[in-house]
């Protein structure tokens, strides 16, 4: 519905596969699975190539009756998730089917910043937390890019320009507002982040050779939680206001560094199974963790400390992870006049509402970040170039390049190489009068009157090298309430062969003149014609479609016996016109190289017949909501 | 279409150009055309706002007789197509106190949608920009890239190729399908677009 009229989609069939037998149902309505039926069989193998054709007409004749029972109804709430424009969908060459990103996985083959075009390697990706480590930041209070600016912009007779600033060119926040500048113009996301944590990584640095000594001892000779805590609220009292007077409270990255290494500490001295190597890295998803939880239920803490202590093996009691107690390891004691604080100045006048950070800017910040003030730049988000494999069969769709700059694919099989591209266009109204004046307009695709009839073109063009026998069909009237008339002037046709580039070189110059005396023609006497197709070319076809669009719910103006449907008035989009059309096309390919060593006498030139079936839904218009 | 143009809405140069007679052209000498490109009625390219040499760096609109090597302002590839009321502008800078035009530079099969006003360093081949959009001062859009309807790309904004980008300030909202750009699908409609024009 996004694209303007008219439009094609065409329908992945992973959405038509049952629930049941998903295997054998998609074999049988995608009958391309099998391309056995070779059309020159070799001498010997007749009696079984007969057997075969017997089986493939049975089995083609279920997939007739499997195929009428349902049409597609693109109104469905279900045909949402199977529509794409033709451009998405890949082609899986080995199962020889029509791809859709739901029928697809993907994997990452480089990470790029958007924002510089340079690739971050993967050991780089997490420890920079995703993010571009170079000078690439987003405004933090509207996203836009942010340029690293001059302050002082002097005439430019020395080489050293005052200090630097992040500015943004859209809603002209500088750094300036927060009171950062640099004194470098590269390398700012570290002077940045020197600035933010400047206080932390030093304090974090240096107590470590106390505390975290400590708290190694703890482990070992505290049993449980109980014990450990009561010893540290006896020394706590020095310690904490030693810790006040020497160390302001650290910064949102390092609390989070403190708080993962000592977690990481906690769960490496706690999982005690030294024999599972899992353990350091994957504490909590190996096995070992469940005992070790579950024994932590078992015997620690109060219950273990009342109970447990009497136990047959005091010895196994495993140590008890704790949790962080200082602001070194990464503990903040929520300040009960913080919030007072905050609501102060939010209820401040030189706060005021521009004082405040949005929603919007909030989740992407810290989440003690409230007012503009603390807003910090963000670091651009690295983006991916992925690959992609066919789900079932894991063979490789698409392949880009690595470098971000390039354009180019290693691999890619897009669906358009291998069925046609369908091109939808509205033909000037066969008016009323014969005599056709060239100047008719085409008919607003937006308003189509109901109940007249209109003409429109489906151009197909092929760009396989083979050429193509089409089968169209639509069902007779449009799904739905509003019951559209649709009739394919001609349903059978070929497509020729995409010939090589250099043919196409040289047509191309042809090509308007062609389309000129098509126009001429269209102009004069040229009129749709039941079992003809409109016009040929190289590699497309060009046929007609007669649609006469319904009338809406509600308007109906024929007044068909006060039917329930025809009160309720129109539902959003319901006058959009769409046409289903299920598309069978068939073609003689070459022989692939695991088959050819069936049959002995296996020619180069051996060829079999492939089929592909699938719906596409034409978008021709909207249907005017009265006469 | 105005039904009183006697010789026809479009000029068709040489190359194949296809340029309104009701296009605002500005400093002919200053853009480069690259042949089958199409501008349409009411589109205005600023071909005047050119660099000048340094040592002459003041007001833009003093004219600089010594300009031995025209400075392009607007380069154009093939098959691009400048639709109604679209503004093509120069993107400029301020540098050292200077401010200064640098040229615009647009690739092949390239569509600029109605009334949207262009000042990007570079768009590259394939670029679609949405109507009513705007792509800000020194913006690099890369190849295969789209910019949707009504979007702003802020100044600046670098766009990597296959991506989306829509809204004010425009981010990245998704990326368009690996068949982009294939002849006659999305992406590839330059030529057929070319061809209907002036017809």
């Amino acid at each position: 519905m996004s694209r303007p009229f008219p439009y094609t989609y065409i329908s992945c069939p992973c959405a038509d596969t049952p629930v049941p037998e998903p295997g054998r149902k998609r074999k049988s309505t995608l009958s391309p699975q099998k391309p056995e039926r070779t059309s020159v069989p070799a001498e010997d193998s007749q009696e079984t190539q007969k057997e075969k054709d017997d089986d493939d007409e049975q089995e083609q004749e279920a997939q007739g009756e499997d195929e009428e029972e349902q049409t597609f109804d693109p109104r469905s709430p279900r045909s949402n998730f199977s529509l794409y424009p033709p451009e998405q969908l890949l082609y899986c060459e080995d199962c020889h089917q029509i791809k859709c990103p739901r029928c697809i996985t993907e994997e990452i083959v480089s990470w790029y910043c958007p924002n510089c075009l340079f690739e971050t390697p993967s050991s780089m990706v997490k420890s920079d937390g995703n993010r571009c480590g170079r000078n690439c930041f987003n405004c933090p209070a509207c996203t836009a890019p942010l340029a690293v600016s001059a302050i002082e912009n002097m005439a430019g007779n020395a080489t050293q320009q005052g200090p630097w600033v992040l500015s943004c060119g859209y809603c002209l926040w500088t750094t300036l507002d927060i009171g950062i500048k640099f004194d470098k113009p590269t390398n700012i996301r570290s002077q940045l982040q020197k600035m933010t944590d400047s206080t932390a990584p030093a304090s974090f640095d240096r107590k470590p050779s106390r505390t975290f000594g400590d708290l190694k001892s703890p482990l070992a000779t505290f049993s449980s939680i109980d014990e450990q805590s009561n010893a540290r609220h006896e020394e706590d009292p020095d310690q904490s206001a030693h810790k006040e007077d020497s160390a302001p409270p650290l910064g949102a990255e390092a609390r989070f560094a403190a708080l993962k290494s000592f977690y990481r500490t906690q769960i490496n001295e706690t999982s005690n199974s030294p024999s599972d190597p899992l353990s350091s890295e994957f504490g909590f998803s190996s096995p070992g963790a469940l005992n070790r939880l579950m024994s932590l239920y078992a015997s620690s803490s109060r219950l273990g400390g009342l109970y447990g202590s009497g136990n047959k093996k005091p010895k196994s009691k495993p140590p008890v992870m704790r949790e962080a107690l200082t602001a070194s390891e990464g503990l903040r004691i929520a300040d009960s006049l913080a919030e007072v604080e905050v609501i102060e100045r939010l209820a401040s006048a030189d706060c005021g509402w521009n004082g405040v950070a949005s929603a919007d800017q909030r989740t992407e910040q810290s989440p003690d970040v409230r007012f503009v003030d603390d807003l910090l730049p963000l670091p651009v988000l690295l983006r991916t170039k992925r690959a992609k494999r066919c789900k079932p069969c894991k063979h490789i769709l698409v392949k880009p390049e690595t470098k971000p700059q390039s354009t180019r694919f290693r691999i890619r099989l897009i669906a358009l190489s291998y069925i046609p591209l369908p091109t939808l266009r509205p033909l000037a109204f066969p008016s009323s009068s014969s005599v056709v004046s060239p100047t008719v307009p085409a008919p607003d695709l937006t308003a189509l009157p109901p109940l007249r009839p209109i003409h429109v073109l489906l151009n197909l063009k092929n760009h396989m090298f083979d050429p193509v026998r089409i089968t169209l069909a639509t069902p007779s009237v449009t799904p739905g309430r509003v019951s559209s008339k649709v009739t394919v002037l001609c349903p059978q046709f070929e497509i020729g062969a995409n010939s090589d580039v250099w043919d196409e070189a040289l047509q191309g110059a042809e090509a308007p003149i062609a389309d000129s005396r098509s126009a001429t023609l269209r102009g004069g006497e040229k009129v749709p014609e039941a079992g003809k197709v409109w016009d040929k070319g190289r590699n497309w076809t060009t046929v007609v479609l007669e649609v006469v669009p319904g009338t809406l719910p509600g308007t109906d103006p024929l007044s068909q016996g006060g039917a329930d449907d025809g009160q309720s008035p129109a539902l959003p989009d319901e006058d959009v016109l769409e046409i289903p059309v299920f598309v069978h096309m068939e073609w003689e390919a070459e022989v692939q190289l695991e088959q050819q060593n069936v049959g002995k006498s296996s020619k180069p030139d051996d060829l079999v017949t492939r089929e592909l079936a699938y719906w596409m839904v034409l978008g021709v218009g909207r249907i005017q909501a009265g006469l | 279409m105005p039904p009183k143009v006697p010789k026809g809405e479009y000029i068709e140069t040489d190359t194949g150009n296809k340029i309104s007679r009701r296009s605002q052209i500005h400093g002919t000498q200053h853009i480069i055309l690259g042949g089958k490109t199409v501008i349409q009625a009411e589109a205005v390219i600023r071909g005047d706002l050119y660099r000048l040499p340094s040592s002459s760096a003041g007001d833009p609109s003093a004219p600089t007789p010594s300009s031995n090597t025209p400075s392009v302002a607007v380069t154009v590839g093939r098959y691009s197509y400048i639709s109604k009321g679209a503004i093509l502008r120069p993107p400029s800078r301020l540098h050292r106190g200077v401010h200064s035009f640098y040229p615009l530079k647009i690739g092949d099969h390239v569509f600029v949608g109605e009334r949207a006003v262009v000042e990007a360093a570079s768009l590259g081949n394939h670029v679609q920009i949405g109507a009513r959009a705007s792509v800000g001062s020194m913006a690099i859009i890369k190849d295969f890239a789209c910019v949707l309807d009504d979007a702003a790309v802020p100044p600046g904004m670098v766009v990597p190729s296959w991506c989306v980008v829509g809204g004010r300030p425009a981010r990245i909202v998704g990326e368009v399908g690996e068949g982009f750009g294939v002849e006659g699908a999305e992406g590839g409609l330059a030529r057929e677009r070319y061809r209907v024009v002036g017809r």
